[in-house]
């Protein structure tokens, strides 16, 4: 649920990228911030490991601009993909709006991807809230391996029913990662709109 | 669980900002933020002869995650939270104390300051925030967001991207 703040008149989204580890999540972070304007966004945080591995969280937000008088504003985050990490990932979708999939390409991480989907699904749980209702969107990462999977193999395990937008990338080269985060700040303000 | 939220505007508003202010000459703290569950900052006051303080989205960002951490680590002890959450540096600390399910009040201050005041004085603007907060307040403003809105933030958000390759 958006956060609206009617005194500084600022209307705020919490937007998560989530998966397996290595799937590219903390890369998104860095591309996004890469290139977009200094005056619309904030300081990039991240709270890392020694070996530079998400510890807790990477984030970093945005300010689009403002519409009807109001600011729109989104902070990213991640979460870590390691599995043992799960109480992190869990506390981070705290007040969730929107959420990115980061699915790893790579033969071998077929079943992480299936699993952190899987622990998706019981995290929001917690939050008595279902992955059918937050509004998310999947990206297929790491396309330019030489033995990537087949998209059609990979979304019949993410998605068997292919109702969620799907986006292939290179987060590493700055290519797919700007179509995914659109398209769920697009739902996102969609479901405010309808809100309001 | 819908996050709950505190929504602040009008009169009300301003009657918390006036008692952020008052807290900060009382303890002579540097700053005084609410800031909701999620992270997102609420209010913040600054002290006239503090210095400017850091980005305040990261602070919020951090002291919201931290306090999900800490009552994390709590109930894995089979307590509800922790009391009290202190931080002390050489120079700077900050006290954090709940603000009802929605929100957290956190005093930020330097050597200046009596650690002991900053507890008491934020305890205390924490009684007068839930009093004024539990009161009757109206609906909030409508949002007036129109069919376009959606749209016109989609361009805004091409534009975030393509700013940089323009001459």
């Amino acid at each position: 649920m958006s956060t609206i703040n009617f005194a500084t008149r600022e209307i705020n989204f919490k937007l998560v990228y989530y998966g397996p580890g290595l799937s590219g999540k903390t890369t998104n972070l860095k591309q996004i911030y890469e290139h977009v304007p200094g005056d619309s966004k904030g300081e990039m945080v991240s709270l890392q490991t020694e070996d530079e591995r998400t510890l807790f969280f990477d984030f970093l937000p945005l300010d689009l601009g403002k519409v009807n008088g109001f600011k729109t504003r989104f902070h990213l985050y991640t979460v870590p993909g390691q599995v043992f990490y799960n109480s992190s990932r869990r506390l981070i979708l705290r007040g969730v709006d929107g959420i990115v999939f980061v699915a790893d390409s790579a033969p071998n991480r077929l079943r992480a991807n299936a699993e952190s989907l899987r622990n998706l699904r019981e995290n929001l749980d917690e939050y008595n809230l279902r992955l059918g209702e937050v509004p998310y969107v999947i990206q297929v990462n790491k396309r330019d391996l030489p033995d990537a999977l087949p998209l059609d193999m990979i979304q019949a395990v993410l998605d068997p029913s292919r109702r969620v937008p799907l986006f292939e990338a290179v987060a590493a080269e700055f290519r797919g990662v700007v179509e995914p985060l659109k398209s769920v700040s697009k739902l996102v303000l969609e479901k405010l709109a309808q809100k309001a | 669980m819908l996050e709950p939220s505190l929504d602040l505007y009008g009169e009300t508003y301003e009657r918390v900002d006036a008692i952020l202010s008052d807290l900060l000459v009382k303890c002579h703290a540097r700053y005084a933020l609410i800031v909701d569950r999620k992270g997102f900052v609420l209010v913040h006051q600054r002290a006239v002869w503090a210095p400017k303080p850091p980005s305040l989205d990261s602070l919020a960002t951090l002291i919201a995650s931290n306090h999900s951490a800490n009552v994390a680590i709590a109930q894995l002890f089979g307590e509800a939270a922790f009391r009290e959450t202190v931080q002390q540096g050489t120079d700077v600390g900050t006290y954090v104390e709940e603000l009802g399910p929605e929100a957290l009040l956190v005093t930020v201050f330097d050597g200046t300051a009596a650690l002991g005041k900053i507890k008491l004085f934020t305890k205390q603007a924490v009684e007068r925030l839930r009093t004024l907060l539990d009161q009757e307040r109206g609906p909030p403003p409508p949002l007036d967001l129109d069919e376009g809105w959606s749209d016109d933030n989609a361009k805004l958000f091409d534009g975030l991207f393509t700013k940089r390759t323009q001459p």
